[in-house]
């Protein structure tokens, strides 16, 4: 297994192959994110932040290159988080309790797997796809899976940690880790390559410059 | 009738997050859930019908008339006009 490109995305920076690449000054730093990458996909504003973040996540990764190159279902994806929908179904509450009506369009973001639809919508990526919930970031989850995937006969897997959880206090906490993994390479495992990864981007994508 | 047709875009973009669009850009008799219109799809049929229901107490009793009601502003307008 190799990891071919990673990035990390957080409110303060968006960091790809060990590089931030831009820092983060407005509020809503996924539509600062939309435009600094230079998006054109209506479609961004009706989604949730899980799957906005997922959006933009791959939208870095292709500046790499790789993501280019797979046929329709030639990636499999792989995302986790620790929150599930928790953010949307906040506001979907939200909506029927204080607002006095459900919101359709929350109402469909209140499962976390959506986003790996709307990843295989955008970029018409058939292959196989899932999300599991763990209580952490957990390298050996990733790895599991991806022999899994070995075994099945996979070449490439996206993967994806992709959180927000909103605080009692009403604070967001959100983070997204991508990586892409060749798994025809020789190495058996990467749970310690992936380890080093997620902490060094999340200190990267904190420290002000 | 037009001040009704300017609050309506007004309501259709802030209903719909369709944020990169202003009011201005969205033409009276534009299709709205075609890709030469608007592009709306059938959530946003949903977000329809709440926002008539919150805003101008209005049912749509025949499930079949949506696609009508919902083809432009013009129609929606017209149904509303007609029914509050």
């Amino acid at each position: 297994m190799k990891v071919l490109a990673s990035c990390f995305l957080s409110p303060f920076a968006a960091v790809l192959n060990g590089t931030v690449k831009f820092q983060f000054q407005d509020d809503n730093w996924l539509k600062e994110c939309y435009h600094k990458l230079m998006l054109d996909y209506p479609k961004f504003y009706k989604m949730d932040d899980l799957s906005k973040m997922a959006i933009l996540s791959v939208e870095l990764l292709k500046e790499n290159a790789y993501l280019n190159n797979f046929n329709k279902d030639e990636l499999e994806l792989i995302f986790a988080n620790s929150n599930a929908s928790q953010h949307t179904d906040v506001k979907f509450i939200d909506s029927y309790t204080n607002i006095g009506n459900p919101s359709p369009s929350l109402f469909v973001y209140t499962l976390p797997n959506i986003l790996t639809g709307e990843l295989a919508i955008k970029h018409k990526w058939y292959g196989e796809n899932t999300f599991l919930i763990a209580s952490k970031f957990d390298t050996q989850l990733f790895e599991n899976k991806l022999k899994h995937a070995q075994m099945k006969g996979a070449k490439h897997c996206l993967c994806g940690w992709v959180d927000s959880k909103v605080e009692k206090n009403g604070t967001l906490t959100q983070e997204s880790f991508l990586f892409l993994v060749a798994l025809n390479e020789e190495n058996s495992t990467i749970s310690e390559e992936l380890e080093a990864l997620f902490k060094k981007y999340k200190y990267l994508s904190t420290e002000k410059v | 009738m037009s001040e009704l047709k300017e609050t309506l875009k007004a309501q259709i973009i802030n209903q719909l997050s369709l944020e990169d669009l202003t009011p201005a850009a969205i033409a009276d008799d534009m299709p709205l859930f075609s890709e030469e219109g608007l592009g709306l799809d059938s959530i946003d049929a949903l977000e329809f019908i709440v926002l008539l229901e919150s805003n101008y107490a209005l049912k749509i009793a025949d499930p079949s008339q949506g696609r009508e009601i919902f083809h432009s502003v013009n129609t929606l307008a017209d149904f509303i006009e007609k029914n509050r």
